[in-house]
């Protein structure tokens, strides 16, 4: 199995013209998708419709890009979801309960960071312990891990939303105007996919990362510190979702104990129709972003072409299993 | 092996009981325990109601872990169980109410419509599975992501939501709500099903064939086993009792349904697991799968007769999967490897 990145110039010079298209075959999908809505729906284009999809992707890319952490490892992270929702509702509670006792706007955000945080740390240390220290498999670790999340959100919010988070903490991280044009939730995505290309690029633990997803025995073997680092993926996933919990939060106001409903199947779809495979080692901070492009693109122009919310599920699983069989040839042909 | 036969004495038997009790596991003695305990202090438990409750609910579970567990063996996964139950639910409920209006008063004719109609459902996405898994070789876990997300939307779009009433009374007092020789009935079809894959597993080469795929793929595909083929009957038997599920549960409830209990797939994923099926493929038992069934729903069942809240039953859950799984696997660790 060779990635992208190993390939020698020459090599990929070989390529013929049909193993191109399969590289570009999502980007291309995505003009074509674009501009056949386009001739329907002009809307699509225009730079309101951009910037909104934009917008929306930054919050996929966060929760993907999580995903992406574990699935390189070989792993995945079923418990993304109901974190997120007990990240909101935790931090919504914590701001709320210190608004309530008359504290500081820098206190109140600065608590609802820490709670939010500290749960995602929380349930990265359960996950990564048990994956890496126990080696007990992810998918049954976090299954648990998905089930006590789901009761704790509920359980501590008492099933409703949380309501009344402090307008400061949403202008922080939703609606504040830093830049003209520019969304702070884009920038926040946008700085956030840079601090991942340069971990997993250019440091030993973004590199190790891989070595173990190709090949945990050849990585073991090297001397690699593989538990630790498999442990660090697991809570660098964790807190990366509990990050985009943060970032909902704030758009939506309130702390939701469903908040994390459909993040976790949608989290790893956006990461695989990228390219991120699930048998490790392959992916990167490019793939999560057309993949968190392409599934909001995809929600996006079927919103604008009115199509019916069922008709969408049905559209989407058609889509994603397309785009995983075209992923598939990519990597035999590369 | 053939070492600790030779030896004989005290030493030797307990060591092999040890080995037993450890190939077994230690599912059977946390029920039986789990089950005296309650009977002991919750007399409720052991009401002839209780025991139907338990029993009619783990039924629907069982039935639908064999078939995850099938495909578990083979090396997959199928996300998309829980969404072929109400799949099924509602288009062999809408099926029966068209036939009601069709060839009205043939009672016999409508339910077998009705239920050709809701396997039928579950055979086409098993098919859609399983061709894509074996041969597009895409990951198990897309494919049935895609199915799940694909049959749900057709159970949505079906019927709006909204529940299909109308069926024959025959199938939902007869079937659904019956008792045949004081048990419900789909306390029979469950150990019908169990009955049927213990013997597949066990006495047939389709069983062999499926453990040897799950085992080593491509060795079993260089001796000679067709190996897709098997792959693709594993997928199909699996949405097919999904299917059965879904006709049971539409029997009892007595509506088509589009919306059931969204946990469906992690159950049957979570009872695999504490079984000991393994998520690599290649092991894995029926009766196991059975105990590991029976064991999750009187658990629930026991944690709401001790007025335990479903929020933090939920929590119970997750933390005995993940634990259930850990001593397995320290177990394992500690046993000799020969």
């Amino acid at each position: 199995m060779t990635d992208a990145a190993s390939l020698s110039a020459p090599e990929a010079a070989r390529r013929s013209l049909v193993g191109w298209l399969l590289v570009l075959s999502l980007p291309l999908l995505m003009a074509v998708m674009e501009l056949s809505v386009y001739a329907v729906e002009p809307r699509v284009l225009s730079l309101r419709n951009i910037v909104n999809v934009l917008d929306q992707a930054s919050y996929a890319f966060v929760f993907a890009s999580a995903q992406m952490m574990v699935i390189l490892t070989r792993g995945f992270d079923l418990s993304l979801g109901t974190s997120v929702s007990t990240v909101s509702v935790a931090s919504a509670l914590a701001m709320t309960g210190l608004v309530a006792a008359g504290a500081p706007d820098a206190l109140v955000v600065a608590a609802g960071l820490i709670a939010g945080l500290g749960v995602g740390a929380l349930v990265g240390l359960f996950n990564g312990g048990f994956v890496a220290g126990l080696g007990i498999n992810p998918f049954v670790v976090t299954l648990g891990s998905l089930n006590i999340c789901l009761g704790l959100s509920t359980t501590i919010s008492g099933g409703g939303p949380v309501f009344n988070v402090p307008d400061v903490f949403s202008r922080l991280f939703y609606n504040g105007k830093l830049m003209p044009g520019v969304s702070i939730p884009i920038m926040i995505a946008v700085l956030i996919g840079l601090g991942l290309y340069f971990l997993l690029n250019h440091t030993t633990f973004g590199r190790s990362l891989y070595i173990i997803g190709n090949n945990p025995r050849a990585a073991r073997v090297a001397g690699l510190p593989s538990r630790r680092y498999l442990m660090f993926a697991y809570l660098a996933c964790s807190l990366l979702a509990a990050f985009g919990g943060l970032m909902l939060t704030a758009r939506t106001g309130s702390g939701e104990p469903n908040l994390g409903g459909s993040l976790m199947l949608e989290s790893i779809a956006a990461a695989v129709i990228g390219g991120v495979s699930l048998q490790g080692g392959v992916g990167g901070v490019g793939a999560v972003v057309f993949g968190a492009l392409f599934v909001t693109m995809l929600s996006n122009s079927m919103d604008l072409l009115e199509v019916g919310g069922y008709v969408q599920q049905i559209l989407l699983g058609c889509v994603i299993i397309i785009a995983i069989f075209l992923d598939r040839l990519r990597q035999t042909r590369a | 092996m053939t070492h600790i036969v030779d030896r004989r004495g005290a030493g030797a038997v307990s060591q092999r009981a040890l080995r037993g009790y450890a190939r077994v596991g230690f599912l059977p003695t946390v029920l039986i325990v789990l089950v005296v305990a309650m009977a002991l202090f919750v007399p409720r438990f052991l009401s002839v109601q209780n025991v139907f409750n338990v029993l009619r609910s783990s039924s629907y579970l069982v039935i639908l872990s064999a078939g995850q567990m099938l495909v578990l063996i083979v090396g997959g996964f199928d996300l998309s169980v829980g969404a072929v139950v109400p799949l099924a639910s509602v288009v062999s409920a809408m099926t029966m109410v068209w036939a009601g209006g069709a060839v009205p008063g043939q009672t016999g004719l409508i339910i077998a419509l009705g239920v050709l109609a809701g396997l039928g459902s579950g055979l086409l996405v098993g098919l859609l599975n399983g061709l894509c898994v074996a041969f597009l070789k895409v990951s198990a876990f897309i494919v049935t992501l895609g199915s799940m997300s694909i049959a749900t939307g057709m159970a949505l779009l079906l019927t709006n939501g909204i529940p299909v009433y109308g069926m024959p009374k025959a199938f939902v007092s007869g079937f659904g709500r019956g008792l045949w020789f004081q048990l419900p009935t789909a306390v029979y079809l469950a150990a019908l099903v169990v009955a049927a894959v213990w013997f597949i597993q066990n006495f047939t080469k389709m069983g062999r064939y499926l453990y040897a795929i799950g085992g080593n793929l491509h060795a079993a595909t260089v001796s000679g086993v067709r190996t897709k083929t098997y792959l693709v009957l594993a997928y199909a038997v699996c949405s097919i009792l999904a299917a059965v599920t879904g006709l049971a549960l539409t029997a009892e409830i007595g509506s088509g349904q589009a919306v059931i209990n969204g946990q469906l797939t992690l159950e049957s994923i979570a009872a695999a697991v504490i079984a000991g099926v393994s998520l690599k493929g290649g092991v894995g038992r029926v009766e196991m799968v059975t105990l590991a069934a029976l064991f999750l729903l009187i658990l629930t069942n026991a944690m709401d007769l001790l007025r335990i809240d479903p929020r933090i039953q939920t929590i119970f859950l997750g933390l005995i999967v993940v634990l259930a799984v850990a001593i397995e696997e320290m177990g394992k660790r500690r046993t000799p490897v020969d």
